[in-house]
């Protein structure tokens, strides 16, 4: 469980997050929507410790993460795998080696099984061919999907996904739907999922909160989504299933 | 008026307290050698290996120059050409062997670390680390560091070595000082401290110059062009402090 | 093979070192591999002797000045130092410190004792002597070959005393001397100065001229020398007719006396008519001559040139 209550964020004069709050309750999908640089992004990084609020408070499984040591935020951050926009794979390692790193890094499995764990999760993005490419050798595409392999090597309780499906081809961005919703059915992880692709949000998420102006301006379960009449959640929503066409 | 003072006085102090922070940070990191042993020696290879062409280069041909250039000088039949030898022995020990690799490193290596860590940053390499539960701090910067001051003191026994060399070959091919009378004169004025303070002092540039490019790096803002900021701010305050710390240990030691 | 980075940087470091301390020990005068021969000396005054200076022996380098402190309980200046392991030295032996404080290049020089007596072992004390080095000599000394100096100075000041008055006083043959040798300098300078052309001219001239010589006597120095012959003839012909001439004007002023006096008779004179002919021979003679001179003066006035320059 992890909720935000009463967030402001500013950069200088630029006041990106006004007294937000979102739950984002075990178990579940929650998604995040809103313009582009409306604080989507901002407000993920506060949910692991990488921002702090200016005011406010980010609790994890109960703990206000902005209020422990970094010893004990690294251990919470240990729950999350995340999916960042750009991919964020390191450049120096190929595609193997990242998504290795963090079994290297924090189990002790033996070298065979990690082989056996990276394969699985490359197989399961569809990447099964590039372990031995470099991030720059591949598509922004695959980037991500390998980042999403990294993210989820570890099978942490909370996955945030950072526009997962931006920048990919329908087909493909079907099949990563597919990934996360299974994922989330099957271990029971809880996901963030930051997107502005209301087809994805249909498909996967069980609610939704919409920021708007950096303030949280609706949220609710996917069914209240429909029905809703607010004016201007109803033309972000439209606005989308306009570009995807009526589905 | 106030502009000028916050450029001046008040930038400098908050560079300075974010400076000593990541410092903080970092050895506070230290103790985590299982994260980044093998990073340490990748490092050490980068740094240190890597270096070794550029600094001998650099050391043999400044060594020859200053031979030539000294015998050039010293023509009064009252001084003897064995003071060459000592004067390009000593001067590359205290000074030219650690500065000159010094500057070297500054634009090499610094400009290097500041390049990475500022592209993981903007790309979000960092954060990537960060979420993993990882030190970035220790993972990135304690191996930079560290490889920084242990390899440093080899470059700069790679430059003595080196550059001496180059002054002797060239004194006796160039028929200035005959090899004999290079060492005589280098072993009449040899002090044993001297290569110690040399090693101090490449200690002190190794360590000043990758926490200075790390820092840079670490904190760059700005997609690419922030990059290129820090890749550039990284090797012209490397130079400088280097030079501050020459000076204060020289002051201080000597 | 990829060489792993640990084998890399090891490999660098292990080299590095090994360098760095060879490196000490090369510039230490210190043997690089052998094991080194201990000894210390103890002197009331190092006299300006650091650790790194080189230790002699005849003359020859064998080692050098480890360490310079003073003792605690006794007060007295150690030396510690290291020599050549093969350097025997034995009992006997004393150091003595040398070089020249004032430049820095100061020394321990070591006075072997005898060959047979027994080594001094390793860490030893060996003896020491006291030697004023350069300035303390020349401290002592100074008094005494300032007065020298002194005199010498003196004595090179009377000197320079005569000699300049004898170039100052006129009448000096020194200064006279030097002041004509300085006219006749300034006299052949504006000589030279103002004659230059000319003399460059006549040069020329003689150049010309003797070239000229030259092919004529090459060329028709035959016909040269028989008009020379002629020419002597011709002179020699002409002296006689003259004094032919002169004595017959005297036979003319005596046959005028005569006449004048009365004596002999004016149809003697012309009873005679040989003096007539002869006269007339010469007159044609001394016109031939002419003819020759006017016809072809080249050659007399070459003669005459040529004559006129020498
Ligand atoms: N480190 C930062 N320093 C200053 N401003 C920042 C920083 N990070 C984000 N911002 C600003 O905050 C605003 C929100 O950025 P954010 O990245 O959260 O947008 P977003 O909703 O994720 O947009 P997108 O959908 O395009 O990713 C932007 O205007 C951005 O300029
Ligand atoms: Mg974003």
């Amino acid at each position: 469980m992890i909720s935000v209550s009463h967030i402001s964020k500013s950069f200088g004069e630029k006041h990106v997050l006004r007294d937000v709050s979102v739950d984002i309750p075990e178990g579940e999908t929650v998604a995040i929507i809103g313009r582009s640089g409306s604080g989507k992004s901002v407000l993920m990084k506060h949910l692991i410790g990488l921002m702090q609020p200016d005011a406010g408070t980010v609790t994890v499984d109960g703990i206000d993460i902005n209020a422990i040591t970094y010893a004990e935020l690294r251990r919470v951050r240990r729950n999350f795998g995340v999916l960042f926009q750009g991919g964020a794979l390191f450049d120096s390692m190929n595609s193997f080696e990242n998504v290795a790193f963090p079994l290297r890094t924090f189990t002790d499995m033996s070298d065979a099984d990690i082989s056996k764990v990276v394969k699985d999760c490359l197989a399961m993005v569809e990447l099964e061919d590039v372990g031995s490419k470099m991030p720059s050798e591949l598509s922004g595409g695959m980037q991500k999907r390998v980042a999403l392999a990294r993210a989820v090597a570890l099978q942490p309780r909370y996955i945030i996904y950072d526009e997962p499906t931006s920048g990919l081809d329908p087909e493909t961005s079907n099949t990563i739907d597919e990934l996360i919703r299974n994922l989330a059915d099957r271990l029971n992880v809880t996901s963030i999922v930051v997107t502005h692709d209301m087809h994805s949000v249909l498909n996967i998420a069980d609610r939704a909160a919409f920021i708007y102006e950096g303030r949280v301006h609706w949220t609710g379960t996917i069914e209240e989504l429909h029905h809703s009449d607010d004016q201007i959640l109803k033309a972000f929503v439209t606005a989308n299933e306009y570009k995807i066409g009526p589905s | 008026m106030v502009p000028l003072t916050s450029h001046i006085v008040i930038n400098p102090v908050a560079a300075f307290g974010r400076y000593s922070r990541l410092l903080f940070h970092a050895f506070g990191a230290v103790a985590e050698i299982s994260s980044y042993r093998s990073n340490v020696w990748r490092q050490m290879v980068k740094v240190g290996v890597e270096s070794l062409p550029i600094v001998i280069l650099a050391a043999t041909f400044s060594g020859a120059v200053s031979t030539v250039q000294t015998s050039y000088q010293l023509v009064s039949p009252l001084i003897p050409r064995s003071i060459v030898g000592a004067i390009i022995t000593s001067s590359m020990i205290l000074e030219l062997g650690a500065v000159v690799t010094g500057f070297i490193l500054a634009g090499r290596v610094g400009a290097r670390i500041a390049a990475e860590l500022g592209t993981m940053r903007v790309t979000e390499q960092i954060d990537a680390l960060e979420t993993m539960g990882l030190n970035s701090v220790g993972y990135l910067i304690v191996p930079r560091v560290i490889a920084g001051v242990v390899m440093f003191p080899i470059l700069y026994i790679a430059a003595c070595f080196f550059g001496i060399g180059g002054g002797m070959l060239i004194g006796e091919l160039g028929g200035f000082v005959p090899f004999e009378e290079f060492v005589f004169g280098a072993r009449e004025y040899f002090q044993p401290f001297d290569p110690i303070f040399g090693i101090i002092k490449s200690l002190v540039f190794g360590f000043l110059i990758t926490s200075i490019s790390c820092f840079k790096g670490y904190y760059t803002q700005g997609g690419a062009e922030g990059v290129g900021r820090a890749t550039t701010q990284a090797a012209v305050a490397s130079c400088v402090f280097l030079l501050l710390a020459d000076l204060l240990l020289a002051v201080v030691l000597l | 093979m990829k060489i792993s980075n640990e084998i890399k940087v090891g490999l660098t470091i292990i080299v590095a070192t090994v360098i760095f301390i060879l490196g000490i020990r090369y510039f230490e005068d210190l043997p690089l591999f052998d094991s080194t021969y201990d000894l210390v000396a103890e002197f009331e005054n190092a006299g300006g002797l650091i650790g790194g200076n080189i230790v002699r022996v005849n003359g020859v380098s064998v080692g050098s000045v480890t360490s310079v402190y003073i003792s605690e309980s006794t007060g007295k200046v150690v030396v510690e130092f290291h020599v050549d392991p093969t350097i025997p030295v034995t009992e006997g032996t004393y150091a003595t410190i040398g070089g020249f404080d004032a430049l820095g290049v100061v020394r321990m020089d070591l006075t072997l004792g005898p060959a047979s007596a027994e080594r001094i072992p390793e860490g030893g004390l060996v003896d020491t002597r006291v030697t004023s080095d350069l300035m303390a000599e020349m401290t002592t000394r100074a008094p005494a070959m300032l007065t020298n100096v002194d005199s010498v100075l003196e004595e090179l000041e009377g000197v320079m005393a005569q000699a300049n008055a004898m170039v100052s006083t006129p009448e000096s043959d020194i200064r006279q001397i030097l002041s004509s040798a300085r006219g006749s300098m300034r006299q052949i300078e504006t000589l030279l100065a103002d004659e230059s052309n000319r003399i460059a001219r006549i040069l020329a001239h003689a150049d010309s001229l003797t070239a000229d010589l030259d092919a004529a006597l090459g060329e028709d120095g035959e016909a040269v020398a028989s008009l020379m012959d002629q020419m002597e003839t011709t002179l020699a012909t002409l002296n006689e007719d003259l004094e032919r001439f002169q004595a017959t004007n005297e036979q003319l002023d005596e046959i005028l006396r005569k006449l004048n006096d009365g004596e002999g008779t004016l149809g003697l004179l012309l009873n005679d008519p040989s003096m007539y002919h002869r006269m007339d021979a010469t007159l044609s003679d001394l016109n031939a001559l002419i003819t020759d001179f006017q016809r072809n003066p080249g050659r007399y006035l070459k003669e005459m040139n040529l004559v006129d320059l020498f």
